[in-house]
């Protein structure tokens, strides 16, 4: 066959170049400059979450029981997992400031004034559809910020007309749990991806149909085509987009906190950066106002935006020639912008990311042929690292301190069990492994005083939150005792109170172990 | 004519510049989403040895059947597999394990103690106590896994 047969035979039965001409030739006005880049990035970043959220699909399980774990394991073992999350999640970012872009591009181009109104109308509700994916999405990981976050939403939602209907809607079932999941991931993955996908191509059709705006005062000189010409520009501008999303997924792990606990009452939820401001708002509307911050003014906004072609009908595009709709979108972002500083500002410190000490005692604990004679590889049970946190911290307790009683005559259980206090150390170790925190790197000092803890302080004394409370708490201890004092206690309580009831350590810890411990404690202040 | 040379010079540089680009973008995505859809058809299985019987407990050059729990990971949890081998034992100190999946299709194999044959239920393939095919379809004898004597327990890799 001669060269370009295949082409040319498939041409003839699909008028494939006829519809590559239609596709790429259309002819753009002169001056059509870089600002006509922000709707080719919002559709490749779209396109771009399409593709790893199908990837995601192929490893995430949407019910509370595995959603967390293999998200986990999505992060720690799927080969490029980690930045294919982490494209997915930060692109979630990277659309929502694209597509405010590309929407304040064309207010300032005026480019949605006749005959663009449908077109605009489109764009308005593929806005809202990122911002419903963005909502959808959150609750996927099941960690605790999504649980609690979505926690919010619904209590929200109960705020607007028919609110306890909403809210229904919303959870599927009595409470926040499987059904809630399996409905928003079925809205994430089917639903709006269905909606998204028909509201782009009309709104691609429809751009096509009128043309684009180009700028706002005509240039000089003939249109030129789309391709190569401006399809050069898109796909530079493009190419930056992809290398600063690809270089912030490749260097931050994408957030996962630990797995959701209903019963945690300590959680400060806080939502993604593009809903604090509507978050902030709702702290200026107490008690019987807060439907106006959670339906009212949002509400009014979205109208109003839908709105915006037959509000402002003249034919002038210059923004200063429009001061109205200029002055109002600089008021709107204005106000987007200092909420979001304010819920910023407002926000509560974010959780320390360093192993306590027992939790870094309680990894060296668990590397015990008592525990590894099941938990290896290949072993009866999982890894430790891998082992997922679902059962009740009681029963870890009692399976560490006596694995005979959790499953009598299964096999063989190791010799002994632990004491409560090592038992507590793997429990905290386990708790900061299952929320996928990467075990730190610790100084052998810090090693040593964290071993020394879990093995004979953590029974009575509390540190850091863990521990036993029939001693005083150990967290902040050096800021009013000395290395002096603390090693004279430590080594017998009753040469500095007579009526000490801690029991003497002088000769039961080893000088290293005193020396770790005591610098250990001193510098908690 | 010149400078619509000119013209075509730049239109054929900036589709060259286009295509360049977009198979760069195209590329690093496809690496990256076809290395995580594909990895796991790389991926190879860890092999480990198992307890399986007690030396004592098997008769000489007659298959005895024994399940063996093998723990695996599957992707986010761990999985027990109970897989049926038959132990052979054909001299003080030696052992040979067979594993019970008929060569021909996949069956489970069973010993027939009247026959002194293994038999597949499936199709009618037959092998005797080594694993070797007597009749049927078996393209192959049963696999041997690897075995060895820790004292009186016998061990299988799997």
């Amino acid at each position: 066959m001669r060269r370009g047969g295949f082409l040319d035979w498939l041409d003839a039965r699909t008028g494939l170049r006829a519809a590559r001409a239609r596709l790429l030739d259309e002819p753009l006005p002169s001056g059509t400059g870089w600002w006509f880049v922000t709707g080719s990035i919002v559709l490749f970043l779209l396109t771009l979450q399409f593709a790893t959220g199908v990837l995601l699909t192929m490893y995430y399980v949407p019910s509370p029981d595995f959603a967390h774990d293999s998200v986990r394991f999505i992060m720690q073992g799927v080969t490029f997992g980690r930045i294919v999350r982490g494209l997915h999640f930060f692109g979630a970012s990277f659309v929502v400031v694209a597509a405010v872009v590309h929407m304040l591009r064309v207010v300032v181009f005026g480019s949605y004034k006749k005959p663009r109104e449908v077109t605009w109308i489109t764009g308005v509700v593929l806005l809202l559809l990122i911002l419903g994916f963005a909502l959808t999405g959150y609750l996927l990981p099941w960690d605790q910020k999504a649980y609690w976050a979505t926690t919010v939403t619904i209590n929200i939602a109960r705020s607007a007309p028919f609110g306890e209907y909403v809210a229904g809607l919303l959870k599927g079932g009595e409470a926040l749990g499987s059904l809630t999941l399996l409905r928003w991931y079925s809205a994430h993955v089917f639903l709006l991806p269905t909606a998204l996908i028909g509201f782009t191509v009309a709104h691609l059709y429809l751009m096509r149909q009128h043309g684009i705006s180009g700028p706002i005062v005509a240039a000089d000189g003939p249109a030129r085509p789309f391709y190569p010409y401006h399809a050069l520009k898109d796909t530079i501008a493009i190419a930056v987009v992809f290398a600063a999303l690809l270089t912030l997924a490749a260097t931050v792990p994408a957030p996962l906190d630990a797995v959701a606990d209903p019963t945690d009452a300590g959680y400060v939820p806080r939502p993604e950066w593009y809903f604090l401001s509507l978050f902030q708002l709702l702290k200026y509307f107490p008690g019987p106002l807060e439907p106006v911050a959670t339906i009212v003014i949002p509400g009014l906004v979205v109208a109003a935006l839908l709105a915006l072609p037959f509000l402002d009908r003249r034919p002038e595009r210059h923004p200063r020639k429009r001061p109205l709709v200029s002055g109002g979108f600089a008021l709107l972002g204005m106000g987007v912008v200092s909420l979001t500083w304010l819920g910023l500002k407002d926000s509560p410190p974010e959780a320390s990311e360093q192993w306590s000490p027992l939790a870094i005692a309680g990894r060296e604990f668990a590397r015990d042929e008592r525990c590894t004679s099941c938990h290896r590889p290949g072993g009866l049970a999982n890894l430790l690292d891998e082992t997922r946190m679902r059962k009740e911290p009681q029963w870890v307790l009692s399976h560490v301190r006596d694995p005979e009683v959790i499953a009598p005559g299964l096999r063989p259980p190791p010799q002994g069990g632990m004491s409560e206090a090592q038992a507590k150390s793997i429990l905290s170790f386990l708790q900061e492994a299952s929320a996928g925190e990467p075990a730190p790197a610790v100084s052998s000092g810090i090693r040593l005083a964290s071993l020394t803890l879990g093995r004979y302080c953590a029974t009575c004394h509390t540190i850091d939150g863990e521990g036993g409370n029939s001693a005083p708490d150990l967290s902040r201890v050096g800021a009013t005792r000395d290395a002096e004092w603390l090693r004279r206690w430590i080594t017998s309580p009753e040469s500095v109170d007579p009526f000490a009831s801690m029991p003497p350590f002088g000769e039961t810890l080893t000088k290293e172990q005193m020396d770790a411990i005591v610098e250990f404690l001193a510098g908690r202040k | 004519m010149s400078s619509s040379n000119d013209e075509q010079g730049r239109r054929q540089f900036f589709a060259r510049a286009i295509a360049a680009i977009q198979a760069a973008i195209g590329g690093t995505l496809g690496l990256m989403l076809g290395g995580a859809a594909a990895s796991p058809a790389f991926a190879r299985r860890q092999e480990n040895w198992w307890t399986a019987a007690r030396l004592a407990t098997l008769t000489l050059n007659e298959p005895t059947p024994v399940v063996i729990r093998v723990a695996r990971k599957d992707g986010y949890t761990q999985v027990v597999d109970r897989r049926t081998v038959f132990l052979v034992r054909s001299g003080d100190a030696q052992v040979t394990a067979l594993d019970s999946t008929c060569t021909h299709l996949g069956c489970r194999v069973s010993w027939d103690r009247e026959s002194k044959q293994l038999k597949c239920p499936c199709h009618g393939g037959t092998y005797d106590h080594t694993g070797a095919v007597v009749a049927g379809p078996p393209p192959q004898p049963l696999a041997t896994l690897a075995t060895r004597l820790d004292g009186d327990l016998v061990l299988v890799q799997i």
